[in-house]
């Protein structure tokens, strides 16, 4: 008899004393069990990357992946600045255009009017026209 | 990833023959399953999750380490002095436990057992494989008890695979000559 032949008749052995084990052991063995089970680490969840909320324009064909995308996302952060500063530039104008039309209505209320010019320089003629103003109402 | 149902049913599979050696190693019951109790937590905990093919080396792994860890904790550093002393076997550390059994131990074993006298021969030898030096058991059950390759056996015991191959065979001589001193041949 070799000695893997030994070795196995002894392991034969082992796995009989093993398996006659007491009640008590074979108990416990199986609590030892359960209580590892009910502890078995998961394995975590693959992390899933959404894309972020963007608005897009009716009709707009959906995002595509890759640098297309990326270029779209990009394009969601720009647009609503790009609006807001247009919006910006368009107030400004309106404002002026409308300083303008005030300013020329003016220029050309006192160029009708019959007075002479020097008068509105006059600070009497400025106190007369207030003073006028507060008794009207 | 090891399913619940696959860790339970190899736990089901090596939890008595871990115990064994535990018990062997340690020779106190109680002590024994509290080590095979943490060896199966850390496996689940740990590497619940790995294949279930991985399953067994790993076990293997953290339940000599759990050993391992118990004589660290216990401090009982004149055991180990004392087994490990017992690692340089003076007696022919070569010797053919062919030489020591002899040609007819085989059939004896094979034609003439009762069930109690089986039982008693199975008692005996677990009682010379806890008496091994705990190096040369250690060697001896993973590899032909828990079925490690020679590889494998020395990296769980963190040892060249020559010493895990004098290991096992000094065991093996160790433990046919010390069954054949109690009138045992297999």
């Amino acid at each position: 008899m070799n000695q893997d032949e030994f070795a196995f008749r002894v392991r034969q052995a082992l796995n009989e004393g093993a398996e006659r084990l007491d009640y008590k052991t074979v108990l416990r063995l199986e609590q030892a069990r359960a209580a590892a089970l009910a502890r078995q680490r998961r394995a975590s969840p693959a992390t899933v990357r959404l894309p972020a909320l963007q608005l897009a324009p009716a009709g707009a064909p959906p995002l595509a992946s890759g640098g297309g995308a990326r270029w779209l996302r990009g394009l969601g952060w720009a647009a609503p600045l790009l609006a807001l500063a247009i919006g910006f530039v368009a107030i400004g104008h309106w404002q002026k255009e409308a300083e303008i039309r005030r300013l020329a209505a003016l220029d050309f209320a006192v160029l009708l009017d019959d007075g002479p010019l020097e008068a509105y320089a006059d600070r009497g003629f400025g106190a007369l026209l207030q003073a006028e103003r507060r008794i009207e109402p | 990833m090891a399913t619940r149902e696959e860790l339970s049913e190899f736990l089901a599979s090596v939890e008595r023959r871990a115990y064994k050696q535990a018990l062997f190693a340690v020779r106190d019951e109680s002590h024994a399953l509290d080590i095979v109790q943490e060896a199966m937590m850390k496996i689940a905990e740990n590497y619940g999750d790995r294949p279930a093919a991985e399953l067994p080396l790993l076990f293997t792994r953290i339940l000599q380490n759990a050993i391992h860890d118990f004589f660290r904790r216990s401090k009982v550093r004149s055991t180990w002095v004392t087994l490990f002393s017992a690692l340089t076997d003076e007696n022919e550390p070569d010797a053919d436990p062919l030489d020591i059994l002899g040609p007819t131990g085989d059939a004896r074993t094979e034609s003439s057992e009762t069930r109690y006298e089986r039982e008693q021969i199975v008692a005996i030898i677990e009682e010379e494989v806890a008496k091994l030096p705990a190096r040369q058991r250690q060697a001896f059950l993973l590899r032909y008890w828990e079925d490690l390759d020679t590889a494998e056996t020395a990296a769980v015991m963190g040892c060249s695979e020559g010493s895990v191959k004098t290991h096992c065979s000094r065991a093996t001589s160790a433990l046919a000559r010390a069954l054949k001193g109690r009138g045992i041949t297999l």
